[in-house]
């Protein structure tokens, strides 16, 4: 087992309920730039592993979705939102005792629509770039 | 953890990721090379609102369409380079999601493989994936 970095300051977690809770913690960072763009983070547990020794490309898919649709909804008045298409290229491994970040950038904002794009990166390593659509009600 | 059945006219999945037996199980039939998949939604795979998520949706996508590029690898190993999926109607607890993944093309390193996911007939998300495959002996 390897050791866990120290969460960043200000860590706040939201992985509360359901799928999120079952495959979390997932933690929501402070230092989010203007424009509405987020920044979350996620501790890699054996169970996230697949059996190469690279944390599984679900898990890595299931983090970006999380962190995109929470950001899809900051700075509005909307509930839900809800993915309608996600693209993700998965550049390279992550590792066990990673600290895994993602930094999302919103392209476009309509009323209902939101596009998105996301580096999933550990440390100075690019794990996963995705980008996708979002529909906020 | 709910108990789970075996579905009508499937067996069980032999998994072998980590995270891939956290959120499983995961059934099967067919021939190794034409095998279709099913989950059983519980409540350790939906949102707060009680509708799957759709990082667990492509979490099984993950698996499944990489159980069929292995079993198109001819013993060799077989990583995501890509997937993108379209999420076209919600899913939620008690449902079985199907699909019979397929093989688009294959070149001499990579497989395009896709597949839709239905719950009684209906397709709830699309995926289309590219592997690579590494290690042909």
């Amino acid at each position: 087992m390897s050791t866990q970095p120290p969460l960043p300051a200000g860590a706040e977690e939201i992985s509360t309920a359901g799928f999120n809770l079952y495959v979390g913690p997932i933690y929501r960072l402070p230092d989010v730039r203007a424009g509405g763009d987020g920044r979350f983070c996620f501790p890699v547990a054996e169970k996230h592993m697949n059996s190469a020794g690279s944390v599984h490309g679900g898990m890595l898919m299931s983090f970006a979705d999380v962190a995109m649709s929470q950001t899809a909804r900051f700075g509005t008045d909307f509930t839900a939102s809800h993915t309608v298409s996600l693209n993700c290229d998965f550049v390279g491994p992550g590792r066990a005792g990673d600290l895994v970040e993602a930094h999302v950038r919103v392209t476009r904002r309509t009323r209902t629509i939101v596009f998105l794009s996301c580096d999933v990166v550990a440390g100075d390593r690019t794990l996963l770039v995705a980008s996708g659509v979002w529909k906020i009600a | 953890m709910s108990t789970e059945s075996p579905l009508p006219g499937y067996r069980e999945t032999r998994l072998i990721d980590p995270f891939e037996i956290f959120i499983g199980p995961i059934f099967e039939s067919g021939a190794k090379g034409e095998r279709r998949f099913a989950l059983r939604i519980d409540e350790r795979h939906v949102n707060r609102r009680g509708s799957l998520h759709g990082g667990m949706l492509m979490t099984f996508a993950d698996a499944t369409l990489g159980a069929a590029a292995a079993d198109l690898a001819d013993g060799g190993v077989a990583v995501t380079l890509n997937m993108q999926s379209h999420f076209l109607a919600p899913a939620h607890a008690g449902d079985v999601v199907e699909v019979a993944p397929t093989l688009t093309r294959r070149t001499r390193s990579m497989l395009f493989i896709r597949g839709d996911f239905t719950v009684g007939g209906e397709t709830i998300m699309t995926a289309a994936s590219i592997w690579k495959v590494l290690g042909r002996t």
